[in-house]
This record gives C-alpha cells, sequence and structure tokens, in this order.
C-alpha cells in the first residue's frame, strides 16, 4: 500500500542489485515447488523435477528426438518469417489508408476468435500431413497479431511527422518507408513478440494434432505411451524454447527502438 | 458521416462476399469435390439444423462452461494479483519475475502435464484456459494499475479515503481500462484454447465434435464446430464490449 | 554558480514587518529536506532546509523556477510525500499523512474519471459519512458557486479545462479542508480561462479566508493573489526571499494592471528571478 500512499515519487527501487537474476531465481522456484509438489504426491505419473530434467539430455542427445525438434524450429521460423513479410505492409496500409482499414477490417475481426491450429483437421484433407499444413497453420495463426499492431502502429503515427516528410518532397510510398515504418516500429516489434510466442504454440499444438514429427509429437506421443519423465521433459524444453526464444527477441527489440520508451517488457497477447 | 458509414460497410463486405463466392465457386464447378470442401450453404444448413438438435447444445454447452469458468477464475486471479503486485513491493518483487518467466511459455505445452494432474474431465480443459487467460489479465491490469495518475490516489488520501479503501475505490477503477482490454484478449484467448483442449483429449464439446467429424472424414460436420466456436467468440465479444461501453462511459475513447 | 545574494538566514525568517501572532501559525514548516534517490549517481538534494510559517487566513504563494522544488514542497505540506528530514505542523500537530484538513487542487485536475461532476464533487463528503441526499444538497450548492449549476450529470472528459478545475475546487472546498493546497493550478489553461479563474478564486476565497498555499511560476499571478510571495532558487531548492504583497483587497486584477504598487513588486520579484544561477526563468 505504501507504494501508493506516497513514498514512490523518486525513491529507487529496492532490489536492483538482484533483478538481473530474479528471473534465474524465480524458474529455480518453480523446480524446487514442483520437486516438492511431486515428491508430496508421490504418484507415478508425476515425475519430481529432477527425473524430468535428468530425461532432457536424453531426448537432446538423441539423433531422431533432436531432428524431431529442428523440424518444428524450422516450420515456426518459416511460418513466422512469411508472416512478418505479409502482415507487416498490409498493416501499415491499413493505418494509412482508410479503404484498405474498411476493406481488411470485418474479415480479420470475424477470423480473429477462430482457433487457427484447430484448422489443422481441414488443412490436412487438403495439403496432407506434411511441412506445408503445419508451416500454413503458423502462418495464419501469427498474421493477425502482427497485422494488427502494425495498423494500430502506423495509425498513431502523429500527422504532422507525415505532414513534414511531405513538404520535404518525399513520395506517398518513401513516407510509408522512412516515416510510417520507423515511427510505428515499437508497436510493430510487439506484435512480432506476440506472434513469436504464438508461432510456438501454434507449432506445439499442429504437431499435436497431426502426429508426425516434432516437438508436440514426442510430447503427446510420450502421453499416450506412459513415458512420464519424457512427457515433463519435453514441457521443460518447450516452456524453455518459449523463454529463450522471448527474451532474445527482446534483446533484439530493445536494440532496434531504444529510442523509444515503451516500458511493457512483457507483450500482453499471449495464446 | 453516415456516407462514409455506409462505404466503409460496403468495402468491407467484399471480401466476406469474395470468399464466400470463390468458396461456392470452387464446389459449383466442380474443382474441389464435396468430400473435401463442402458448399457454404450445406454448412450453413447444418449448422442452424443442428442448433436446433439438444445434442449439439449439450456439446456447446460443455464448452461454454469450460470457458466461463476458466475465463472467471483468470479473471479473479489476474485482477487480484495485478492489483496487489502494482502496490506491494514485496508481492511484486516475487510476482514480476513469475510472469517473466510463466507467460512466454507455450501453455498449451502444459496441458499433458494437466491431464495427467487433473484427469481427463473437465478440471484439466478449465486449468487450461485460466493458464491461458490469466497472463493478459494480469499484465494489463498491473500496468493499468502502475500508470495510474498519483494525484487520483493522492486526491482520495486528502478526501479522507483510508488507506486500505484507496485499492478498489481508486486503483481498480481507474485502471479499469487497462484491464477490460486485458480481459477482451483473455476471451478470444480462453475461445482458442477450450477449443483446442477439448481436440486434444475430450469426449465433449465443440473441439471434440470436429476430432470426431474429422476421423469419419465428414467436412461438413467439422465446418459446422469451427464457425460455431467463432461465432460464439464474436457473441461473447460484442457482449464485452457492450459492458465496456458502460462501464468506462466516463473515460475518454480508449 | 554564483553565490545567492543573501544569506539565507535573515531570509528565511521574513522581514520584521510580519506581526508577531500570539496564536500558533496555522501551517508551521520546520527544517524541512528532501532528498532523492537517482539512478547511478549521488542523491539529489531537490529542497534543503525550509524554514516557514503561514498564518491563518493567509493567502501564500510560492513562486520558483522548475526543478526548485516547490511542488515537492507542497505535496510534504499535503503529507503525500515524507520529507527526508524536518517536520510539518498542522494548528500545531505534526501531520503523518495526507488528511481531509489540507484540500490539494492540482495542476493535472486529477478528477475520477469514472464518476460523474456530482459524484467527484460530493466524493470527499460521502467518505465522511454525510448522508448522500445531504452530500448531493451541498454539491449543487458548490457547483452553483464555481459557476457549472447544470453540470451534475455530466462526466469530467465532457468539460472543458477551465471547467475541470472548477469541479476540482469544488470537490476541495466541498470537505472543508482549513487549508487549501493548489499545486500550479491554472498552469494547463489558456490565458482567457486563467485570468476568470484567479477572479474567481479569490471571489471564493474572500467569502472565508481559508489558508492558502498556492504555487506557481508565474510572477503576475503570485502577486495579484498573494498576501505573501515565497521566492525560492533551486539547487537546491531554497527560500531566497519572503516578499509581502501590501496591496488592498479585494484587488481586481483590471485595475491592479495599472498599478505602480502592482508594477513594483512583479518587475522586483522578476529581478530576484533573473538573479538566480542558470536559465532560471522557464516557461
Amino acid at each position: 500500500m505504501s507504494a501508493v500512499a506516497g513514498d514512490g515519487t523518486a525513491t529507487a527501487r529496492i532490489g536492483i542489485s538482484i533483478a538481473p537474476f530474479a528471473p534465474l531465481l524465480a524458474c529455480l522456484g518453480l523446480l524446487a515447488a514442483w520437486q516438492i509438489g511431486a515428491l508430496l504426491l508421490g504418484t507415478d505419473s508425476i515425475p519430481t523435477a529432477l527425473d524430468a530434467l535428468r530425461a532432457v539430455p536424453d531426448i537432446l542427445g538423441d539423433r531422431s528426438g533432436l531432428a524431431n525438434i529442428l523440424d518444428s524450429i524450422r516450420r515456426m521460423a518459416i511460418g513466422l518469417a512469411s508472416a512478418v513479410v505479409v502482415s507487416i505492409p498490409l498493416g501499415l496500409a491499413m493505418g494509412r489508408v482508410p479503404a484498405v482499414a474498411s476493406f481488411f477490417n470485418p474479415i480479420l475481426m470475424v477470423t480473429y476468435p477462430v482457433p487457427k491450429a484447430a484448422l489443422m483437421p481441414v488443412i490436412m484433407l487438403w495439403l496432407g500431413v506434411g511441412d506445408l499444413s503445419k508451416t500454413l497453420v503458423i502462418f495464419l495463426a501469427v498474421t493477425l497479431p502482427i497485422i494488427y499492431h502494425s495498423f494500430e502502429g502506423a495509425k498513431a503515427v502523429e500527422e504532422k511527422m507525415i505532414w513534414s516528410g511531405a513538404a520535404m518532397g518525399m513520395s506517398r510510398l518513401q513516407i510509408m518507408a522512412r516515416i510510417v515504418l520507423p515511427a510505428a516500429l515499437p508497436e510493430i516489434l510487439a506484435g512480432c513478440r506476440t506472434g513469436l510466442v504464438l508461432a510456438l504454440i501454434t507449432m506445439v499444438t499442429s504437431e499435436m494434432i497431426a502426429r508426425k514429427s516434432g516437438a508436440g509429437n514426442i510430447l503427446f506421443n510420450a502421453l499416450d505411451m506412459g513415458q512420464y519423465d519424457t512427457v515433463f521433459a519435453m514441457i521443460i524444453i518447450i516452456g524453455a524454447l518459449g523463454i529463450i526464444f522471448d527474451a532474445a527477441f527482446d534483446r533484439l527489440r530493445r536494440a532496434l527502438v531504444a529510442w523509444s520508451d515503451t516500458r511493457q517488457d512483457i507483450p500482453l497477447s499471449f495464446s | 458521416m453516415r456516407a462514409t458509414l455506409s462505404r466503409d460497410i460496403v468495402l468491407g463486405a467484399i471480401p466476406l462476399i469474395l470468399i464466400a463466392a470463390v468458396w461456392q465457386a470452387i464446389v459449383s464447378f466442380g474443382y474441389a469435390p464435396a468430400a473435401l470442401l463442402p458448399p457454404p450453404g450445406a454448412v450453413f444448413v447444418r449448422l442452424v439444423h443442428q442448433l436446433g438438435g439438444t445434442d449439439f447444445l449439450a456439446q456447446g454447452g460443455a464448452t461454454l462452461l469450460r470457458l466461463f469458468v476458466g475465463f472467471t477464475i483468470a479473471a479473479v486471479l489476474g485482477i487480484g494479483i495485478g492489483l496487489m503486485a502494482a502496490v506491494h513491493r514485496g508481492v511484486d518483487a516475487v510476482v514480476r519475475p513469475l510472469v517473466r518467466v510463466l507467460a512466454p511459455v507455450p501453455k498449451v505445452a502444459l496441458y499433458p502435464a494437466l491431464l495427467l494432474l487433473l484427469g481427463f474431465d473437465h478440471a484439466s480443459k478449465i486449468a487450461l484456459v485460466v493458464a491461458d487467460a490469466l497472463f493478459p489479465i494480469l499484465l494489463s491490469t498491473y500496468y493499468g494499475a502502475t500508470t495510474i495518475e498519483q494525484k487520483l490516489v493522492w486526491s482520495a488520501l486528502a478526501a479522507g479515503t483510508p488507506p486500505h479503501q484507496v485499492l478498489y475505490k481508486v486503483v481498480l477503477p481507474a485502471a479499469m481500462p487497462s484491464i477490460l482490454t486485458g480481459c477482451r484478449i483473455a476471451l478470444v484467448i480462453s475461445c482458442i484454447v477450450v477449443f483446442l483442449a477439448e481436440m486434444i483429449s475430450s469426449t465433449d464439446g465443440l473441439g471434440y465434435l470436429l476430432v470426431r467429424a474429422a476421423r469419419s472424414f465428414q467436412t461438413v460436420d467439422m465446418f459446422v464446430p469451427l464457425i460455431s466456436i467463432s461465432l460464439l467468440g464474436l457473441i461473447l465479444n460484442a457482449l464485452l464490449y457492450g459492458a465496456r461501453k458502460v462501464l468506462l462511459r466516463g473515460f475518454p475513447e480508449v | 554558480m554564483r553565490p545567492l545574494t543573501m544569506p539565507r538566514d535573515s531570509i528565511a525568517n521574513g522581514p520584521p514587518a510580519v506581526p508577531v501572532r500570539a496564536a500558533p501559525p496555522m501551517i508551521a514548516i520546520q527544517g524541512v529536506s528532501q532528498t532523492f534517490k537517482t539512478a547511478g549517481r549521488k542523491d539529489h538534494l531537490a529542497i534543503s532546509d525550509i524554514n516557514l510559517d503561514i498564518a491563518d487566513g493567509a493567502f501564500v504563494s510560492i513562486l520558483g523556477p522548475s526543478g526548485c522544488g516547490k511542488s515537492t514542497l507542497l505535496y510534504i505540506v499535503g503529507g503525500f510525500v515524507a520529507p527526508t528530514a524536518g517536520i510539518v505542523k498542522v494548528k500545531d500537530k505534526a501531520i503523518t499523512g495526507p488528511g481531509p484538513d489540507r484540500g490539494p487542487v492540482f495542476q493535472e485536475f486529477a478528477l475520477f474519471p469514472w464518476k460523474t461532476v456530482l459524484g467527484n464533487v460530493i466524493y470527499g463528503l460521502r467518505q465522511q459519512g454525510v448522508p448522500r441526499a445531504e452530500a448531493e444538497e451541498r454539491g449543487h450548492k458548490l457547483l452553483a458557486m464555481v459557476g457549472l449549476k447544470g453540470y451534475e450529470a455530466f462526466y469530467p472528459k465532457e468539460l472543458s479545462g477551465g471547467m475541470k478545475q472548477r469541479v476540482a475546487i469544488a470537490r476541495t472546498l466541498a470537505y472543508n479542508p482549513s487549508v487549501l493546497l493548489m499545486d500550479e493550478p491554472f498552469g494547463a489553461l489558456d490565458a482567457h480561462t486563467r485570468t476568470r479563474l484567479q477572479n474567481d478564486l479569490l471571489d471564493i476565497w474572500e467569502r472565508d479566508r481559508k489558508t492558502v498555499l498556492f504555487v506557481t511560476h508565474a510572477v503576475d499571478e503570485a502577486v495579484y493573489l498573494s498576501d505573501k510571495v515565497i521566492v525560492m532558487s533551486r539547487s537546491p531548492g531554497r527560500i531566497k526571499k519572503v516578499v509581502d504583497i501590501d496591496l488592498p483587497r479585494p484587488r481586481r486584477r483590471a485595475e491592479l494592471l495599472l498599478d505602480v504598487h502592482y508594477q513594483k513588486y512583479v518587475v522586483d520579484i522578476e529581478r530576484l528571478i533573473e538573479d538566480a544561477p542558470e536559465d532560471a526563468v522557464h516557461p
């Protein structure tokens, strides 16, 4: 309560020195809680954190296990990259040209609540269970948030900045590339960050539904076969992928938009 | 104003109509067999037909129940923890790093663990919805509560508000726009997640209907639950939007 | 950095012209300092050893360049910020936090956006347990007094800046504080609106003569409104001089503008501020 009551004006936050290690401590705390919980439960189906951690090198050391995970990451990267290439220009155009916005808005709104991974069974009918279907699903899942954030970012660009550009003799395309894009970049990158985690989620889900290869496949096959150590080890691996990708992207984002004072260090819209 | 509004509607309708037309054309001109792509009319008729049947409604009801319970728990926890972390240093010091670690973890990957822990019935699906919907609400509450105008709190304190009441008399209402934004994101996520959970392991619900239809290659029946969950999402979104209009009537447009 | 033109001690106690009162002052600021921790570098001394007595019913302005800590001093008196050193007494009792005896009016208005105009005005009354019907009746009267009759059901977002500040003043007056703490209340308003609100504030003040502590960076505003102007210097914020404004009341701005005494006060204080180190006068 005291933080609100008044002493929060300019006093430095306590714990600055341990701040960089706080996420690490949080990880350790979670693992410890898991360990204690599993020991207390004492059932076969819930291994302890240590048992699960011990199984991690087994999966990563196994040739097919690692290949599966790398396959997953490749699909994720291709889906994400193609979504970024398509979504950013579209979102920016929507943000600056009202007609484009009115054209695309309703269809985006209608497709927004469609669970993209749930399209997997339908898309599999058309394109098979291979890479193409899974990559397409990832692409579909990631486009919407990036379009939306680019749209919001471009819409919020100060009109007078654009006037200044026009006064300097820039063409519409130049204004887009040199003014709107950089000005909207913080927002665009927030969208990309959401997209990144979304891509990972969709990757896992699509592989759960179309069990052929990939990290999600290992996870759910292990569940079906009762190899609980493997199940929980895979959860750790996928969770770690999420945390690592997100942290790496955040580094990149901070470097790119160091000039901006966006304070949100965790994006809101994971799904 | 009116002219641009109707122009927007026309423009926005074009892609929707176009998709329906292309879809219909592909089927009509025989480019794709109906087994792979049923005509839109057939899907629509089936949807309307099923909405009259008790079985479909029961499946939809199961989905809605999980969605509602999960979302409500997530909202209560998210708003509660978010507010506490925003005003209390100690809570903040614990919650911040935990959220930083847990937020980017793909929650679906936790689903097998939830199944093993909570069984194959409602509980595991509700828990997954909570896990996924919690973070948008928690984070938006936290950001909303930490960015409120300090002088609102001061004004309330000076007017004689006891410090322990400031949390719900000032911080909560002042953070409401942000909280509701988080709730809207969380609601869509909940719709998606509950459906996926039912697809992965369930014996009822809309997601299960999709999987059941896919197993027997009933394409029409595959599209019906997909469209139903989207419609459900749209309706719930509209309800929330209405609630937002009422709750935030004093706030500038957000 | 040139040294200050006058020794601090002789100023802080005020010029001897102030009549010595037997009763304790309404506000007594005693040895107040405020240090802010800054990231990395050494701590920043925002205000240093302020001593000041403010008599009951006085209209006192704190005038200074931005960064001189004048708002911080006001927040300390309000009890919103705890001073690093020193105490503040109100009616001879040391304050421990905010309280309804000191009502703030902020430059940012700080109205509750989720409450209507009337809801804002009666907030403090309801907080003190006044029944709704009675609170609303008093709210209506206050709104009429600040010239906002008929706007009871409006939301703050529907009002102009000047109207919002009128609501904020009414909201604070509603719980009848002994002291009004005004933090650049007219700083965000256009010149025309500012003048009207200054006049109206004086009218309201003439009625019940509450003690007012008024922070501003506008010299003419301070001279026009106040009995006493506290001129502050910055880095660290110190009282540079206390100027008594001996102009007859009630004052009318249009007449004052031609008044030689008024002009002399303004010019003298302007010079005092010009004397301050660096670019002391900010817009």
